[in-house]
This record gives structure tokens, C-alpha cells and sequence, in this order.
């Protein structure tokens, strides 16, 4: 052998071994340069065709009968199966196809497994969000839900069906046919599980359903006192339209809790930096009589307010096999359509906003924490393992300790500023439930007694159903499992060592609330208060939404002989009444003789502006920079380095604004001097031009909203290569409630008619998540601009229609 | 003469073997030409033959996309274009491609010994 040879052949295998690895240089991973560029292998692959599809025909195990999936020109497939087996199996399968990356990755998301993908991160902190899924009992829920689901024959069909689909499209795949991501990551995908089936819905009641501010409200108690608590926090504020309006006729008995009150806790809770739910996350959902619409038959309409990323959360899909045939919107990684309508009903959802978290104080016996005390006797605690396998590093060990009301997220070995007090947290979406089957019913539901039953099934997260049926039935139902609380019960932390501090009971599901065929003509919900005071159970949450749910009663109440464009229109209104409700008092404190002439050309900006937040108003961006600056320099006594509190909603501080000008709030704290209302909004109404001025200086552009607000529609793993800035007006407070980054993920409307449903929809992304297809992103423009999209909805699979891109088999192997 | 031969018969195996094995599959391709066709530079044949074939498929891929992912990748590498990024894929490909041509043909030089 002569030397050169084997400098040569060294040479060769080294540069083959550094170019199928990945790097991180200078802390940019950089993917695994010959494999990842590799025209036949890497993510040139990943490019498609205008062509690209499944093949013709293609061999699926696990099959029984063959499957016919039509794809329209949205790239929506329209599933005709022979049997409700091979219908979810080709519905795990098409999924995949389009989806597999995102399912994996979000399933890993809510197991607390992103570490094991992306490593510890900067300063630990993917391992520490990890950590955090993994405290919060995010496995141990989805677990719950599994249990759930195996007891019922048809969840568990349902959800063994999808998983093989899944698993039959994961088998198909050589590493030239993975998504973009993987490759990018360098990773592969794992076969899939019903529990990931499991931790999917979860991680939507995460989303939804999980937000409390117990700890906040706690501090807040011990700081400032009852009498103020109430003041900054009322549990109602009488903004007025709750989503069911039938003061005190409520004909059910009560279930009867016991006289004693709860003693409220008198302690600061060290815990730093806790979140509550964005208030941009929310949705709209209504339905409209035949007696006030054009056609005679209901309109049902639905745009559910999400973090809008891409892939898109959520996948169309129709479903078809015998006694089904609907369509809508599934989320990837869970059987059934969530949102949609069949040939005989619709029906939407919105979430229900209500305090289901609890937090009890814990004491145990010794800093083991193998036993803790509850009604005067050592109960043991179950201690959960959790292995967490981190990339490039060693795997992380997290011991969490459970009680009976749930697990311990915060000790000394996370989150330790707590002064070692301990607090279990009880989660309704830990228990057992079996909400899969509210959505397989729901999809066959022919009326409104089916619809009924549908959702006896569904605990959480707790939603508000919008009902219509071809029969001219419309209605709403708020529904959910709900602890039956007394006064004050879960709005602050609890004694863990009673039980008596536990909830006595749920809410029977007959008792929640819920409407059918109102006079008024319609039904209609927006994350509002569920009902009025004379409802006889004690509801609290974080936070109710206090202004679209009234402009859209606005709209309903003075329109007759709607049409389907009507209804979009309301979709995408840009009124703002939270703004309306406040700049022209805001504008009296405004004393016009001592601004510069820059400061007077905006206070005349806001004297003729009729707050729509359309995409090119000026206006907006002034407003919103005022009003942040002086929410903010309002609740500066909210700021606290070592504990949380809680900001009180914008009803509320406008309310005060209103009513008590003197409220010892105003006064800026850090100052020396005593300010007053006037002060602040003064000082605001400049801070508030400075910052739109900053902005014009750094942007170099005039301060449009749409640019000032820039929409952001982000790819899940924050790449700005896969993100796209869109041009979109609204506002959270808008029914068109588009923010930065949250805003309607779904927009729905339905017209339930007899000779077939007339569905519009539209929603920002598109149905592949393929960054190199031309269907990642092709419905983005359109629903920026507010174009909604006429679904094809067939009866079977051979209908002519000119929408149609593509038909393939699947066949049993 | 020889050099071309070296050239085209690297090409058409590496075209085979990707179909079937993974991307390092080209080094096999440059050795095999390595050993079986010595030219004068081999380097260069194993280089070129990799680094066109690399260039020209990626090209063909491109050339029918219905979505500008090469822009993308070009800006997520920081790379300055797509064109760049052509390059830089028909210079990684060449690099491999060259070595093992290398390789291949001096184990053939050191069996004649």
C-alpha cells in the first residue's frame, strides 16, 4: 500500500464522514451538508412538481377495502371509503402525507420532547420547557385520555385506525421522501402511537383550557387587600350580552354544596414571571336563523383565534363512507373533523372561557416528600421519573412528585424561588375523558337531538358548541366538565391539606348553558361571559372578552335577509369598540393648547376616525401606541421582580378610568412626585407619538397599521426562511381579532340548506406543510385579503366538477 | 479521450447508484472510476463528472419547482442566491467525487507495483 494511497482514501472517508453529519458552528446548526444537498437525497427532493402527488394507486397494509381520495384544487382531499375502519385509516394516512412532520413535532412539543430534537438550547432553555410540559402532568393527561379512549370500542377503533394510517405512511417513506424538517434537523420520524393521539388534544386544552391566575390573584389578595382585589378583579364585569341571555330562567335545582366558605390564604407566592393565556387566543362562532337570512335555511359561522403558524394547525378534509359524509377542518394528529358540517347540520366552536386549574398548598412530612399531610393523617405521594433524552448531552432525569389532586411543578429543583412551599396542580384535562367520540358523533349528527348527544361525551377543553340544522334548528351550548364551585372557590390557591377543599362536584352536564332557537334569531359566542349573574353557579376564569361578542350582536340584531357575503363581511369588520368606548374620553384630558404642531396633527388624526383598523390606517398605530403606553404606566404596580401578578383586563382599567379618576393606581409608583389620571394620559399621549416615531425611524416607513401591527404568520420552528410578514388589518378587540401573531386560524361559513351545504372557507397557510410545495402557503394572500374559498363538497367520488386536481387509490395490500 | 471515458462512466454509475443507495453512494461511483479508468487527472474527472451531474440534476429540479424552496434554503444557508447555492451543491458533490476518483486510482497504481 503506498502512503499517498492511504492520505487519499483518509482524506475521502473523512470528508464523507464531516458531510453526512451536522454541525453547530458558532451556535448555527448547520444540517448535514452532502446528505442535505444531495440532489437525489437531500431537500432538492423536497421541491415539488406542480404534478406532485401520491401515486395513482399504491398498497396500504391494514386496509380492508379500497379507498378513493379526490384532491380539489385546494389540494383538499375528499375520502370515500367503504367502511368506517379504512375512513380513518386513509385519514392517518393522507395526514401524514401532508402533515407527518408537524404531527411528530407538535406531539413532541406536548410531551415535553423537544430536547431530544433540538438539544438543551440557549441557557437550558428547551430542556426547561421540557422540564415544564413534563411538571405540568402534559403525559400523564395524555395518558388519561388514552384510558379514555380504550374503553370505548369506537375511540378506540377510531384511534388504532389513524395510528396505522400514520404508521402505514411513516413505512413508505426512504430518507430522500422525508419532510423538509427532518432533513434540515437531521432526525426521523418515530412511529406513531395513539397516546400521540392523546397528548394532541391535550396540547390543545393546554392552549385553551389551562390558563389560571390562582398564584397572581393569591399575591395580589395579600398586597393590596380584599376590598381593592375586587376593584382591580371583579369575577363580572357588566359589559352586558353574555353568550346566553335569559336572566334568572334557569329551571334546573342547583346541586347543593355545603355552607361552609373557604378560608382565603394570606401569603406571597415567590414565583416569578407566570403567564397567563394570550388574550388574542379566542374565537367567534354564530349561527343565524332562516327567519333573517336570504335562503330561509340557517347560516353558521365560525373563525376559532389561534397562534397562526405554518404548518397550519389546522387540515381540511371530507369524510365519506356510509352514514358519514361531512367536512371541515381536522387538527393533524387526531381522528374526526373538529369544525364542519355534513349534508344535514354545522356546527362551530369556540372556547369557554373558565377557571379550570387549582392550586393546593401542600405540607410534607420532610423535604423527601414521600408522604404529605391531608386531613390530619400522612398520606404517600407517587413519584413520576421523567427521563428526558437530550441531544448531543446526556440524558436529564426529573423526578416529579403527585398527589392526589395532582402533580408538584414547582420545587427546589425547578423554578426554586418559592421559598420551598409546595402547590399541587389539579388540571381537569388530567382526568379520563373521551372527547373523541363527541366528534365522531357530531360528523354523523343528523339534528339537534344528535348534536346533543355528541356532546354529552365532550369534557375538555371546555368549548362553546354553535348548532344549525337544515331543519331550521339553530343553538348554542356551552360545554365542558366544570367543578361546581361556591364563592370564591379557585380563585386563589387552596388548602391542600383538607379535601374538603377539593371541588364537591361537577356541574351536571344538563345544567350548563346553553340555548336553542332564541327569539332574537340568532346565537352567537366570542370568549364572552356564559351567562349572567342569576346563573346559579359561581363561574370565574382568567379573563372574559368584552367587545367583539357586542359588535357582532350589533350586526345580528340590525340585519335581516343576510346572505353568506354579509356574514363574511362581519367576519372580517375591523370596528373596534374597546376603542370607540374610550378615545373621546381620552381625548378630553388632552389639552390642545400646550402640544407642538407634530402633536396636534395627531390628536386631529383620532377626531375624525371612525375605528375600523383597516390595513392602511394611520390612525391605529397613534391609538394603540397611546393606549399601551398608558395600560402600561397604569399597572406599573403589577411589575414585580420576585412574584407574579396579574394585569386587570382593558374593560376593567377603561372602566376605572370612567368611573374612579382618583383610584390610587394612577400614581405612578418608582416616581417621587403624585401623579394624577391627567398626568398619565398626557404622558402617554407623547410617549405613545415617540414610539411611533422610533418605529417610522428604524422601519422607513409611514406608520400604516398593517405594517405597524405586521402580521406574522411563523413557521414552527421560528426559521424566517419558512415565515411570511402578511398585510392584514384587525385587532384582538376587532371581530376580524388579527394580531401580530394570533388571529382567526379558520375562517367558516356555513349555509345549511336542504339541497346540500353552501360552505365558504379560507384559512392562512395552506394544506400542505412542505415548504417546496406550492400549497404550503397558496390560501395566505387570499385570506389576507379577505377572499373566502366556495369548498367543493361531494356525494361521490366520480362527481364532475372542474375543481377537482387528482384522484389515487388506496388499496388493501 | 481517456479523461471523457473516466468522466462519463463516473457520472453514469454515480446516476445508478443513487438510485438505490445513499448520497455517499458518488464515492463509490469516483472510486470505482478511479480503478478502472486512470486518466491523467483524476481528481478532476472525479470532480467534474460529480460536480455536473450534481449541478445539472439539481438544476432539472429546480427548473419544474412550483414553490422557490432553493431561495429559501439559499437564504436559511446564507447563501446569497439560488444560483450560489448550485455551486455550492456541485462543489460539495465535486469535492467527494474527486477524492475518491483520487483514491480509486492510485490503489490501481500501487497493485501494478
Amino acid at each position: 500500500m503506498n502512503v499517498k494511497f492511504l492520505i487519499s482514501l483518509t482524506v475521502t472517508l473523512l470528508l464523507v464522514w464531516a458531510l453526512n453529519k451536522s454541525w453547530t458552528v458558532g451556535g448555527m446548526p448547520i444540517p448535514p451538508l452532502g446528505k442535505f444537498l444531495s440532489p437525489a437525497h437531500g431537500f432538492w427532493q423536497n421541491i415539488e412538481s406542480k404534478k406532485f402527488n401520491l401515486p395513482k394507486s399504491s398498497d396500504i397494509p391494514g386496509l380492508q377495502q379500497p379507498v378513493t381520495i379526490v384532491f380539489d384544487s385546494l389540494m383538499i382531499p375528499h375520502i370515500f371509503a367503504q367502511r368506517d375502519e379504512d375512513l380513518y385509516l386513509a385519514q392517518g394516512y393522507v395526514t401524514a402525507f401532508h402533515r407527518l412532520w408537524q404531527m411528530e413535532f407538535q406531539t413532541h412539543a406536548a410531551a415535553g420532547r423537544l430536547s431530544e430534537i433540538l438539544g438543551r438550547g440557549n441557557d437550558d432553555a428547551i430542556l426547561n420547557y421540557d422540564r415544564g410540559q413534563r411538571r405540568l402532568g402534559m403525559v400523564y393527561a395524555a395518558e388519561n385520555a388514552l384510558h379514555g379512549m380504550e374503553k370505548n370500542p369506537i375511540a378506540n377503533m377510531v384511534t388504532n385506525q389513524y395510528a396505522a394510517g400514520v404508521n402505514a405512511y411513516i413505512k413508505s417513506l426512504s430518507y430522500k421522501d422525508l419532510p423538509l424538517e427532518y432533513k434540515l434537523l437531521d432526525y426521523s420520524p418515530e412511529e406513531w402511537t395513539t397516546l400521540k393521539s392523546g397528548l394532541l388534544l391535550r396540547s390543545m386544552a393546554q392552549t385553551l383550557n389551562m390558563g389560571d391566575k390562582d398564584m397572581q390573584m393569591t399575591n395580589a389578595l395579600k398586597l393590596f387587600g380584599k376590598e381593592i382585589l375586587d376593584v382591580l378583579y371583579p369575577d363580572l364585569e357588566p359589559m352586558g350580552d353574555p353568550i346566553v341571555d335569559k336572566t334568572g330562567n334557569w329551571n334546573f335545582e342547583p346541586v347543593h354544596l355545603n355552607d361552609s366558605i373557604h378560608a382565603l390564604p394570606d401569603e406571597l407566592i415567590k414565583i416569578s414571571g407566570l403567564t397567563t393565556p394570550d388574550p388574542n387566543i379566542g374565537s367567534n362562532n354564530w349561527a343565524v336563523s332562516g327567519s333573517k337570512t336570504k335562503s330561509g335555511y340557517p347560516i353558521l359561522c365560525n373563525d376559532p383565534h389561534l397562534n397562526i403558524t405554518l404548518p397550519s394547525i389546522w387540515y381540511a378534509v371530507q369524510l365519506n363512507a356510509p352514514g358519514i359524509n361531512t367536512m371541515g377542518v381536522s387538527l393533524p394528529g387526531a381522528p374526526g373533523i373538529i369544525i364542519g358540517f355534513n349534508d344535514s347540520i354545522a356546527w362551530g366552536v369556540t372556547n369557554a372561557q373558565r377557571d379550570l386549574v387549582d392550586w393546593y398548598s401542600l405540607a410534607f412530612e420532610n423535604s423527601r416528600k414521600e408522604k404529605y399531610l391531608l386531613d390530619g393523617e400522612w398520606k404517600d405521594t407517587h413519584k413520576r421519573i421523567e427521563k428526558i433524552t437530550v441531544r448531543n448531552s446526556e440524558v436529564f432525569y426529573d423526578t416529579v412528585v403527585y398527589t392526589h389532586w395532582g402533580p408538584v411543578p414547582y420545587d427546589e429543583h425547578y423554578r426554586a424561588e418559592n421559598n420551598r412551599k409546595h402547590y399541587a396542580f389539579r388540571w381537569i384535562a388530567h382526568d379520563e375523558s373521551e372527547e373523541l367520540l363527541t366528534f365522531y358523533k357530531l360528523n354523523r349528527a343528523k339534528n339537534h337531538g344528535d348534536y346533543m348527544k355528541a356532546l354529552n361525551h365532550f369534557a375538555s377543553p371546555a368549548q362553546n358548541f354553535v348548532f344549525a340544522s337544515v331543519t331550521g334548528d339553530i343553538a348554542m351550548r356551552i360545554q365542558g366538565k366544570f367543578p361546581a364551585r361556591k364563592k370564591y372557590e379557585g380563585k386563589f390557591v387552596l388548602d391542600g391539606s383538607l379535601s374538603t377543599q377539593g371541588p364537591q362536584g361537577y356541574i351536571p352536564f344538563e345544567h350548563n348553558v346553553m340555548d336553542k332557537n332564541p327569539e332574537r334569531g340568532f346565537v352567537s359566542s366570542a370568549n364572552q361571559y356564559p351567562a349572567d349573574a342569576t346563573y346559579p353557579y359561581y363561574i370565574t376564569a382568567v379573563s372574559y372578552e368584552a367587545y367583539r361578542n357586542r359588535r357582532i350582536n350589533d350586526i345580528l340584531r340590525q340585519s335581516d335577509n343576510i346572505t353568506p357575503e354579509d356574514m363574511m363581511n362581519l367576519q372580517l369588520d375591523t370596528y373596534n369598540i374597546r376603542t370607540a368606548e374610550i378615545l373621546p374620553l381620552l381625548l378630553t384630558y388632552i389639552d390642545s393648547a400646550s402640544l407642538t404642531p407634530a402633536e396636534q396633527e395627531v390628536r386631529n388624526l383620532f377626531t375624525g376616525w371612525d375605528y375600523f383598523y383597516s390595513p392602511d390606517t394611520k390612525t391605529a398605530p397613534y391609538f394603540e401606541a397611546w393606549w399601551r403606553n398608558l395600560y402600561a404606566s397604569i399597572w406599573d404596580e403589577m411589575n414585580h421582580d420576585s412574584l407574579s401578578l396579574f394585569y386587570p383586563t382593558s374593560w376593567n382599567t377603561i372602566n376605572l378610568i370612567k368611573t374612579q379618576p382618583d383610584f390610587p393606581f394612577f400614581d405612578i409608583q418608582r416616581t417621587p412626585e403624585k401623579e394624577t389620571l391627567t398626568d398619565l394620559i398626557r404622558q402617554a399621549f407623547k410617549a405613545g407619538i415617540e414610539t411611533v416615531e422610533t418605529w417610522k425611524n428604524k422601519t422607513g416607513k409611514e406608520p400604516r397599521w398593517a405594517d405597524y401591527k405586521d402580521t406574522y404568520v411563523e413557521h414552527l420552528t421560528r426559521m424566517p426562511a419558512f415565515s411570511y410578514h402578511v398585510q392584514h388589518g384587525g385587532d384582538g378587540s376587532a371581530v376580524n381579532a388579527s394580531s401580530r401573531k394570533h388571529g382567526p386560524s379558520w375562517r367558516m361559513i356555513v349555509s345549511v340548506e336542504p339541497d346540500g351545504p353552501k360552505a365558504f372557507a379560507t384559512y392562512p397557510g395552506g394544506q400542505s406543510g412542505n415548504p417546496g410545495s406550492a400549497h404550503y402557503n397558496s390560501m395566505l394572500d387570499r385570506w389576507a385579503n379577505g377572499t373566502y374559498f366556495r369548498l367543493v363538497f361531494l356525494k361521490q367520488p366520480d362527481q364532475a366538477t372542474d375543481r377537482i386536481l387528482f384522484t389515487t387509490t388506496l388499496k388493501p395490500k | 479521450m481517456k479523461f471523457t471515458v473516466q468522466l462519463v462512466a463516473i457520472v453514469i454509475m454515480s446516476w445508478l447508484l443513487e438510485l438505490f443507495l445513499p448520497w455517499w453512494s458518488i464515492a463509490i461511483a469516483g472510486f470505482l472510476g478511479g480503478v478502472a479508468f486512470k486518466s491523467k487527472s483524476n481528481f478532476l474527472a472525479g470532480f467534474i463528472a460529480i460536480a455536473l451531474l450534481w449541478f445539472l440534476h439539481a438544476f432539472i429540479i429546480d427548473l419544474q419547482a412550483a414553490a422557490p424552496l432553493s431561495e429559501k434554503i439559499a437564504a436559511l444557508l446564507m447563501v446569497k442566491n439560488k444560483v450560489l447555492l448550485f455551486l455550492v451543491t456541485a462543489v460539495i458533490g465535486g469535492l467527494v467525487g474527486g477524492f475518491a476518483t483520487l483514491t480509486g486510482s492510485l490503489l490501481k497504481k500501487s497493485k501494478k507495483r
